[in-house]
């Protein structure tokens, strides 16, 4: 017993010296244009203001979905801290924008939400071809070379729970053997 | 005083029990946090998004598991080999098996959030893994608890072979120090007190898992050997209370933190309409209910156990563990739910 307490008071202390700066789940502070805003024409961008930085990976999204489920958001996104914007087209028809975002929080976990405006005044733009925004390193072209190379998930899965099955054989057989043979 | 029973038969309807609460846990937390999709936005399908706290309570049990069989030694001591080796020769094994699976679910989680990460695409390749590993502190995390379970699992062979010439505080101390990776990544902390919050978080798992896997390990193995228990339980229920303490002040310390310092929504609003919020009330919970369980434990049956007698210990102590499997299953979704209504 002691001995168990003198092995969990050694782990608190490596805890206590390997602890590192631990990040939360990024919250949205604001945006432009804001939440529920009416606006009469479109903004050049949109932009999410976050509490706390956005992981510039090449995975962060922004869509602007439109009256008639139109994409308006278009170009490479742009992080900087804590905001990360999308450029807009110019807008189209008068009603309720949506912006739906999934950002790389600062802790690694992908962040999604949703906000709305509404365009009081029709403009002439026409809504993008493609589904929503993306980052720099553009993560359709990672997508697309992903999959000519990769393999389906479950793949990976059952390698994984074939080699726990080996290791497991491997590891009771000889061991438990060597027991016997003792005993 | 009776007859002391000697016998060795494992109640695996406990761990059976413990498994079905937490994964029927992190299946009501996933439905409270579930959110109706974003337009627009890509997002990973259900299976991935379901299968991430499926296999992480399965990681978070199996790390229970390896824990637990490693204390089992402790607890039932060395002097008595003749009594304890029937119970060894059955835990050393298992605790092989425990480890090795840690290893595994680690790696399927791995795969699993790199999926999450890169949604839109049913396929996988190396460099999508190497990739998330480097972006993302959780796929390190991920990776370092997946090579140190394989390193307990090692030395969990070497004590196949060896019997207790390897000391269990060795697999103990190295349990637990597998445990610490993940809590850092996670977002167990905000960043104004991440010190604090990181260390309690850090407490809180090692206790949780440490009093889950003593009793676990007890019930399962021991609960027949009235004569190990008696000599077993009252060590084990020193470690309870400050581990009962210990991870109900950290617990409820990060949570309400997390709570608090989310600058959008206010206190009260987010304790009841937040999944986060409702998780933590969950769990809160599930510790009252613990404590209470644990209590008749300490004070109606341990003195009939020290007494060498016959007592209920087997379903009390797997009602308890079967609560303390529905708390680890909201836990894998709390650590990952934001702060924000649904």
């Amino acid at each position: 017993m002691r001995k168990a307490l003198v092995a969990l008071a050694l782990t608190v202390v490596a805890v206590l010296g390997t602890a590192t700066p631990a990040l939360a789940h990024n919250v949205l502070i604001s945006s432009d244009p804001a939440n529920g805003a009416s606006i009469a024409a479109g903004p050049q961008k949109v932009s999410l203001t976050f509490d706390q930085y956005v992981q510039g990976a090449d995975v962060n999204q922004i869509a602007v979905t439109g009256p008639g489920g139109g994409q308006w958001a278009e170009g490479p996104i742009s992080v900087v801290n804590n905001v990360i914007s999308a450029p807009l087209r110019p807008l189209g028809p008068a009603g309720k924008y949506t912006i739906g975002y999934r950002v790389l929080s600062a802790d690694g976990h992908p962040v999604t939400g949703e906000l709305t405006f509404t365009l009081t005044a029709a403009g002439t733009g026409t809504p993008a071809t493609v589904d929503a925004a993306k980052s720099p390193g553009s993560a359709s072209q990672a997508t697309s070379q992903s999959s000519s190379t990769g393999v389906p998930i479950w793949v990976w899965i059952a390698g994984a729970v074939v080699l726990l099955a080996i290791g497991l054989t491997v590891a009771l057989r000889s061991g438990g053997k060597s027991v016997e043979e003792k005993n | 005083m009776t007859q002391a029973e000697t016998t060795t038969k494992p109640r695996y309807a406990t761990l059976l029990c413990v498994v079905t609460a937490g994964l029927l846990g992190a299946l009501i937390g996933v439905a409270l946090t579930a959110t109706t999709p974003v337009p627009g936005v890509v997002q990973p399908g259900a299976v991935v998004s379901a299968g991430i706290p499926i296999v992480r309570v399965l990681l978070d049990l199996a790390a229970v598991t390896t824990i637990g069989l490693a204390l089992l030694s402790v607890l039932v001591g060395y002097d008595r080999p003749k009594l304890t080796e029937p119970i060894m020769r059955l835990a050393r094994p298992a605790g092989v098996a425990a480890a090795l699976i840690w290893a595994t679910t680690a790696v399927v989680t791995l795969i699993l959030q790199t999926a999450e990460y890169k949604p839109g695409s049913s396929t996988l390749s190396a460099s999508d893994i190497g990739g998330y590993i480097a972006n993302v502190g959780a796929g390190k995390a991920l990776v370092i608890v997946a090579v140190l379970a394989l390193a307990h699992a090692g030395i969990g062979a070497l004590a196949l072979r060896y019997g207790e010439k390897i000391p269990a505080e060795v697999r103990v101390g190295l349990g637990l120090f597998a445990l610490l990776p993940l809590p850092v990544t996670g977002h167990a902390s905000n960043w104004n007190y991440h010190d604090y919050t990181m260390i309690s978080m850090e407490l809180h798992v090692m206790s949780a898992v440490a009093w889950t896997g003593g009793l676990g390990a007890m019930a399962v193995l021991l609960v027949s050997n009235r004569t190990l228990l008696a000599h077993a339980m009252p060590r084990f229920s020193k470690l309870a209370t400050l581990c009962l303490i210990i991870s109900a002040a950290t617990g409820l310390f990060n949570g309400l933190i997390e709570i608090s310092l989310n600058p959008t929504i206010g206190f009260w609003a987010a304790i009841f309409t937040t999944p986060y919020g409702q998780l933590l009330i969950l769990k809160l919970a599930c510790t009252g209910v613990i404590a209470l369980l644990g209590a008749n434990l300490r004070w109606r049956l341990m003195p009939q156990i020290v007494r060498h007698n016959r007592t209920a210990l087997a379903s009390w102590a797997t009602l308890e563990l079967t609560v303390m499997g529905l708390a680890f299953g909201f836990a894998v979704v709390l650590t990952r739910a934001p702060v924000v209504a649904s």
